[in-house]
């Protein structure tokens, strides 16, 4: 009751701890800030990370996986899967239309072959397919004006869902889209086509190299796709390399359909025909799978590797040559498939936490420092309370609780603070991208001159050393001010055209908002808690024995 | 008078100082009674030991460890706990100081009910009660048109007021004053003893320490502390 009065009242009544709670707001915001930031950064990654996986990842070995259309079915009727989709992923190098002259660019490229309709029910695909005409008025407003699309009807998406050129009929190749360097990003995330290399519409090359099941490598095959359309999913590495083609033309070129197959080592008959020994089923190597709404990725890809099992105990009975699938198969939620992606951001995000949290400690050391001059300052009136009959626990909640409000309003107004900033991080990060406005500089222009006016009256007119020092400081920091504003020069820190995301996460992790308050309170008491002893150890015959 | 249980005795206390090897005994098997209603005075040159003998009986400090005992009503006071040495300077008496020791951030409403509000965790019935007694006390002192003041704006004898009320709050049988008047002009000391001899009157016991003969004239009896020792005059 005293203590909340006291501690109340010395808070109110003195300046000093005022900068503690100034730290401690800077320290709790300046951590939210950073980890609210990278936390969106993690969580953009997984989200794109995800758009072309679906939830649950099945990578069988170059032999592939065979009579896979009887394991979708068993798959279909899992009650945990929503749809799933197979999946021929292959190293390839694409021959780029550009530049002109007879010498080609040649891209290496990764190589997905899809079934178009069931690859987007399990993925985002058909989101992600760039060039398509404004889904809405709002969409085509929010474009600029220059923007291609605005121009594009719905035969060029269709094109690219299909993965088929509609005007031709010719099987088509959609690309990620950085595998051109025709593409060139804008401030606003949005591409424009750069030397006039604009890839729908043109032809490319693309060269596989079949490899057998037991891993021999045959003679490259290739062939040529018109570029149907181009596909955006956010993650560097997947825009650079990937490329979409239907399933059917890959399992041809890389001999991975169904096919007779021959004796070999017998002799050709009259035409020249060797005897036929059966078929070898067609294979892919991947299958692709989305979990019914609501299924934890994790609960579906259980239910898949248990279906997997029974797939491979049924098949064991089969005398197809190629006809049985491997035992083991890699089965990964797409979490655990994009380990390598998400995992070094998470580790450099726990580490930002860490080296900020350091702060922490100077915070602490801070409003120790300041609450030891405190009870000694405040000595006699702590002898004072023990005399009227106040427990040593009573004096050390005091300053307990002094440090407990010093905490809690501080890490209150950080985590305003970085409630303001990360909401408007974008608004801001624009301001900094553009050159000072000429107000900005000219009002702290006059607030230095008035500064200088203010030191000069205190300290020449009244002849005061301190407030003449204050009124120093801020004349001088108000010229550095103007100084920087007057030089600054727009530079965008975070280039949209250069980083990946458009645009900076502005979400309050409010999670690790909360840990951080109770992070800030915790020190803010720790700090509080060694002078707080101290005042409790006051004698109070010693304290109060001199007026 | 001895046939009157007292309600504060020291029995045969011994304090020593220690400064490093040297050991200073203050008191040497001093020995007082003080009978329920009544008024001592207790003289002594300075430095003879008359605070150390107060802070004794007020609980602010303990005697040589297995050397004398402070009794209050009949119980002994200083082999508790510190809980419970707490509870006897909150409850049962009031203490007064030569430099009457108020808080400088509270106003001398607040600084009167102090007592009344340590104890207690929260506000309520205590506290009111606390602060209507305290507004009472600083009126019977004078100092009603005072109560929302710092003690800096106050006067000496302002201030000493404040710090009887103080001690008086919480209603203790004993009001242990180690030289009230001492740093105050003698018209403004004869108020304050003015002031303490309405509340013994009242049935108020004091004890009231002083080097000066004429302010101990105001009590009821005298004794000279001389050589650690108590005798009476
Ligand atoms: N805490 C202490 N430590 C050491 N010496 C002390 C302490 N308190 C008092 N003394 C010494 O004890 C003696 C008595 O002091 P005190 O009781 O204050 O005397 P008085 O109040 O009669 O002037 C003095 O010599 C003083 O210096
Ligand atoms: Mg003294």
């Amino acid at each position: 009751m005293y203590a909340a009065l006291l501690s109340n009242r010395y808070l109110t009544s003195r300046v000093i701890p005022l900068i503690a709670v100034g730290a401690v707001a800077l320290c709790v915001a300046l951590v939210i800030i950073v980890v609210s930031v990278m936390s969106g950064f993690l969580d953009m990654l997984k989200a794109s990370g995800r758009t072309l996986i679906g939830d649950v990842i099945v990578s069988g070995g170059v032999g592939g996986i065979p009579h896979y259309d009887e394991w979708l079915a068993d798959l279909r009727a899992l009650p945990e899967v929503e749809e799933a989709t197979p999946v021929i992923d292959t190293l390839g190098l694409l021959r780029m239309p550009y530049p002109s002259g007879p010498s080609k660019e040649i891209a290496p490229v990764q190589v997905w072959a899809i079934e178009p309709a069931s690859f987007a029910r399990v993925t985002a695909y058909g989101d992600k397919v760039w060039w398509r005409p404004p889904a809405n008025e709002a969409a085509r407003d929010a474009m600029l004006h220059d923007d291609p699309r605005l121009l594009m009807d719905d035969s060029m998406l269709r094109d690219g869902l299909t993965l088929k050129q509609g005007a031709t009929g010719k099987p088509g190749i959609v690309l990620g889209m950085h595998v051109s360097v025709g593409n060139a990003r804008q401030s606003d995330g949005s591409y424009r086509p750069r030397f006039g290399w604009f890839m729908p519409g043109e032809e490319v090359t693309l060269t596989v190299v079949p490899v057998s099941e037991t891993g021999k490598i045959s003679e490259p095959r290739d062939a040529t796709f018109p570029i149907v359309n181009e596909v955006f999913s956010g993650v560097y590495d997947v825009d650079k390399s990937r490329v979409f083609i239907s399933l059917d033309q890959a399992q041809h070129l890389l001999r991975l359909d169904a096919a007779p197959l021959y004796d070999t080592t017998a002799e050709p008959d009259a035409e020249g025909n060797l005897p036929l020994l059966g078929t070898t089923p067609a294979r892919v190597t991947k299958v692709l799978i989305r979990a019914k709404p609501g299924v934890p990725a994790l609960a579906a890809r259980d239910a898949v590797e248990a279906s997997w099992d029974a797939f491979v105990a049924k098949a064991s009975r089969r005398t197809d040559r190629l006809g049985r699938p491997p035992e083991r198969v890699s089965i990964l939620t797409w979490e655990q498939q994009l380990r390598d992606l998400i995992g070094p951001v998470e580790k450099e995000r726990e580490m930002m936490r860490i080296l900020f949290s350091i702060i922490y400690i100077v915070c602490a050391g801070l409003i120790l420092s300041i609450f030891w001059s405190i009870v000694i300052e405040k000595t006699r009136d702590i002898g004072i309370l023990r005399s009227v009959g106040a427990s040593r626990l009573g004096i050390l909640w005091i300053f307990l609780r002094y440090g407990l409000a010093i905490g809690v309003v501080g890490s209150l107004a950080g985590v305003g603070i970085a409630w303001v900033v990360v909401d408007n991080i974008n608004l801001i990060h624009e301001a900094i991208g553009r050159d000072a406005p000429r107000a900005a500089w000219i009002t702290t222009c006059a607030m230095s001159g008035m500064s200088v006016l203010m030191a000069v009256r205190a300290l020449v007119w009244r002849g005061r050393l301190l407030p003449g020092l204050l009124w120093t400081i801020a004349a001088v920091t108000l010229g550095i001010v103007t100084l920087a504003l007057v030089g600054h020069r727009g530079t965008l820190i975070w280039d949209p055209s250069v980083y990946y995301f458009s645009r900076i996460p502005s979400q309050v992790d409010w999670f690790n908002a909360a840990i951080t308050v109770a992070g800030g309170i915790v020190f803010s008491v720790i700090g509080a808690a060694i002078p707080a002893a101290k005042a409790a150890d006051v004698d109070p015959v010693e304290a109060l024995r001199y007026g | 008078m001895a046939e009157v249980a007292p309600i504060l005795a020291a029995r045969d206390v011994h304090r020593t100082y220690r400064f490093g090897q040297v050991e200073v005994p203050v008191l040497r098997g001093a020995s007082i009674s003080i009978a329920p209603g009544e008024w001592v005075a207790i003289l002594g040159q300075s430095g003879s030991g008359k605070s150390t003998l107060m802070h004794l009986l007020g609980g602010l400090d303990r005697p040589d460890p297995g050397r004398g005992t402070i009794d209050f009503d009949g119980r002994a006071v200083n082999l508790g706990a510190g809980r419970s040495l707490d509870r006897y300077r909150n409850r049962d008496v009031g203490f007064v100081f030569q430099f009457y020791h108020l808080l400088p951030e509270l106003s001398v409403l607040e600084n009167a009910c102090l007592p009344g509000l340590v104890g207690g965790w929260f506000g309520g019935a205590r506290a009111n009660a606390a602060r209507r007694r305290a507004a009472e006390l600083l009126d019977q002192a004078g100092l009603s048109h005072r109560l929302r003041h710092r003690p800096a704006e106050l006067s000496g004898g302002e201030r000493q007021r404040v710090a009887i009320a103080r001690a008086l709050v919480n209603g203790p049988r004993v009001l242990l004053a180690d030289e009230p008047t001492g740093n105050l002009d003698a018209t403004t000391g004869a108020s304050i003893l003015d002031l303490i001899a309405a509340q013994h009157a009242q049935g108020l016991t004091v004890a009231m320490v002083t080097h000066d003969t004429s302010v101990a004239a105001r009590a009821q009896r005298v004794v000279r502390l001389r050589d650690g020792q108590v005798v009476e005059d």
